[in-house]
């Protein structure tokens, strides 16, 4: 039986799961609205919802590794089998990829020259001036980093599928409320 | 372990179905909440006015002219096809389908944490999100060929998903009941 992880970290886990699918989702949507003008603003809402949720996202995901890092969650176990450091090495990259993609979408956008008020609330503060390079390069940086995290994910559920399968105990320290 | 012995059900596999799928279904109903609130009526594009599609934009978004311009023309498809009643009642759907998507979620990992959690609020849960799929798809084949080209396949998809899971959740449900007589 794995040991169980805090609550906290729990919630942290499906909260994150279920803001990486709507981003995606709705990512994949609001690029097929009209590019913004001054009477075209249907990507306003979308496009702010978008990274006032990555941003939270980072936030969380920050909170999540300083908890592995702190916590002691892990035992240190000698011997792990090649499906375990597999799933080591996919759990670190699904943290990478979530840091990458949250940073340069932000980064994409501070270059873009529109502005971001966290959840309508609190202006953060501007990178720079627009610059179409570094918003390209940023842009293209988030787009695959995010493919790359969709990926992972995918190797994340199908491991979380075959463990429930088995019933061997392994998802047990995800599921509790 | 959570098998028990004979029956061949895994709540614990259950679960985590019921888990995956509330998040997916999570995803596609708030996109739609989304959807509704941002293609209003009478919004520029109903209006006729023409795409603004600036060089520098096309580059960064990496679209022909051609395709810009029907950015436009996608939303028009949405307002024109769209019945006076249509979106009240996809807000409607796609507001209760987040909140059941929500407790299907919570449900879900309540039976995958516990087998012996009862699963008839699970069943509950799943037949109301089995009814959305069905209001969804009727609602959607009384539109015209547009919008049905972009409703009903997934909805009918949607629909066959929650059906197995509420099929399993039945049987878990009957496990449960003959396990406790």
């Amino acid at each position: 039986m794995a040991k169980q992880l805090p609550r906290s970290k729990v919630i942290m886990h499906w909260i994150t799961a279920t803001s990486v699918f709507f981003l995606f989702v709705s990512s994949w949507w609001m690029l097929s609205l009209p590019l913004p003008s001054d009477v075209f603003t249907y990507r306003q809402l979308p496009f702010q919802l978008h990274k006032n949720i990555g941003i939270t996202l980072l936030a969380i995901v920050v909170t999540m590794i300083a908890m592995r890092v702190y916590g002691r969650e892990q035992s240190i176990q000698a011997n792990k089998t090649r499906l375990e450091k597999l799933a080591d090495v996919d759990h670190l990259l699904t943290y990478f990829l979530l840091i990458a993609c949250c940073i340069s979408g932000y980064l994409s956008s501070a270059y873009s020259g529109w502005e971001t008020t966290l959840w309508w609330l609190v202006d953060l503060p501007g990178w720079s001036e627009e610059n179409d390079d570094l918003n390209i390069l940023f842009s293209d940086i988030h787009l695959w980093t995010c493919w790359a995290l969709l990926a992972v994910v995918a190797l994340h559920i199908s491991a979380a599928l075959y463990h429930a399968f088995k019933d061997d105990g392994v998802i047990d320290k995800m599921f509790r409320l | 372990m959570t098998t028990k012995a004979g029956s061949g059900i895994n709540s614990k596999w259950i679960g985590l179905v019921v888990v995956l799928f509330g998040i997916l279904l999570l995803a596609q109903h708030g996109n739609e909440l989304l959807k509704q609130l941002v293609i209003t009526p009478g919004s520029v594009a109903a209006q006729g006015v023409a795409a603004d599609c600036r060089a520098d934009e096309l580059e960064e978004e990496g679209l022909s002219l051609r395709e810009c311009e029907l950015l436009v023309s996608n939303v028009q498809i949405t307002l024109v096809s769209s019945p006076d009643w249509f979106r009240p009642a996809m807000m409607l759907f796609s507001l209760l389908g987040s909140l059941f998507a929500v407790s299907s979620i919570y449900l879900g990992i309540s039976v995958a944490a516990n087998s012996n959690t009862n699963s008839l609020s699970l069943k509950t849960c799943l037949g109301v999100l089995l009814l959305i799929d069905l209001l969804v798809f009727v609602a959607a084949s009384n539109t015209g060929p547009l919008l049905r080209a972009q409703y009903l396949w997934p909805s009918l998809l949607w629909f066959f998903v929650h059906a197995t899971l509420l099929a399993a959740a039945l049987a878990h449900l009957n496990e449960q009941s003959g396990s406790e007589a």
